[in-house]
């Protein structure tokens, strides 16, 4: 249990990003009208969004 | 009581002098804080549904509860010092109620508060075994960059803190309080999320939280105990001028008061400084401009 909720707050950027930072970033994406480049939908441009933020972050610790 | 007849005081009447001002003040039932703890929750609890339903602006709701997440804190820390109810007494549980639940927007556990404030108040700007001194910093501005750069998920400072002052005081036992508090508020971020309400999860609660911790960590932490170098009963905490006020500093102007006796309530700490001032510059505590 101890080890389980380690791990969840050692992956905790990445988690974040996932969980909060994804759906954040296709939501604001869907409501500026915005249109990504190469087809790519709202949805998975904000993944992409995310993982730029949450990978560094989960690398270094910090987010800023 | 003048300057000049604290002078001529000796060491046994000046303290003789400062603690009949505060038994003038101790013992009082901060009803305020009472109010204004449930109040506060109420409000920000009812701003999710008066969002949702499209009553309240999402801006507005935004402005609102930032507002009340930067309130939450001080009804709490009036219950960390047993000012509501002391232990035994018919308003214990109140005291209990309001400490528990009136943080609960920040994510701050009340027992997490409490012994770690307890432990603040012990060992006020010893680096090592205060556990808010990781809030020092050698300005204003400085001071709000660390208390973002203490909130990183790495970082050893601020809350994070907490863990280590929980563990060395033989109360591991309370970080899962910690754990259980973290888990529902990012649950329900996700949750909120990705059910198509990112924004108002973002707005209300995530954002304002950050805003208020660095608001509060600023005036209760930061502002009272600068440049933190020394400690000592006197030397620990200042009276400071805030540039927004006494109600905008959430009355840390006096906070002094509050560190030589916690359990005088909030709302009569102007008034016991402005009594015990005399005492106060005799005894070389730092009055800056106040």
């Amino acid at each position: 249990m101890v080890h389980a909720i380690k791990a969840i707050f050692y992956f905790g950027p990445l988690i974040f990003a996932a969980g909060f930072i994804w759906p954040l970033a296709t939501q604001t994406i869907e409501a500026s009208g915005w249109v990504p480049p190469f087809d790519i939908s709202p949805l998975w441009a904000g993944a992409l969004f995310a993982s730029i933020l949450g990978i560094p972050a989960q690398i270094k610790g910090r987010w800023i | 009581m003048t300057t000049e007849q604290v002078a001529k005081m000796s060491e046994a009447e000046l303290l003789r002098a400062e603690r009949e001002i505060a038994a003038r003040h101790l013992n009082r039932f901060p009803i305020l804080a009472v109010i204004w703890a449930f109040t506060n929750l109420a409000v920000w609890l009812a701003l999710w549904p008066l969002v949702f339903s499209g009553v309240v602006p999402l801006w507005l709701g935004f402005i609102i509860a930032t507002l009340n997440l930067a309130l939450s804190y001080l009804p709490s820390h009036e219950a960390q010092h047993d000012i509501i109810g002391k232990p035994g007494s018919k308003w214990r549980w109140l005291n209990q109620l309001v400490g528990h639940t009136s943080t609960i927007p920040l994510v701050l556990p009340y027992r997490v508060a409490k012994l770690t404030h307890m432990e603040h108040h012990k060992h006020a700007n010893d680096p090592m075994l205060d556990p808010d001194h990781s809030s020092s910093a050698s300005g204003s501005l400085q001071a709000i960059w660390k208390s973002i750069a203490n909130r990183q998920p790495r970082a050893k400072g601020g809350l994070n803190a907490y863990g280590g002052a929980l563990a060395r005081i033989g109360r591991p036992d309370v970080v899962l309080d910690g754990v259980l508090y973290n888990l529902v508020f990012y649950g329900v971020l996700f949750g909120l999320a990705w059910s198509g309400h990112a924004f108002e999860a973002a707005l209300l609660w995530w954002l304002p939280r950050h805003i208020a911790l660095t608001y509060i960590q600023y005036y209760l932490s930061w502002a009272p105990h600068h440049p933190a170098k020394e400690t000592g009963r006197y030397k620990d905490t200042r009276g400071f001028r805030a540039i927004l006020g006494n109600i905008g500093s959430m009355g840390m102007q006096y906070h002094v008061v509050h560190h030589l006796y916690p359990r005088i309530p909030l709302y009569r700490t102007p008034r016991a400084y402005w009594e015990m001032k005399p005492i106060l510059e005799a005894r070389g505590v730092r009055i800056d401009d106040l």
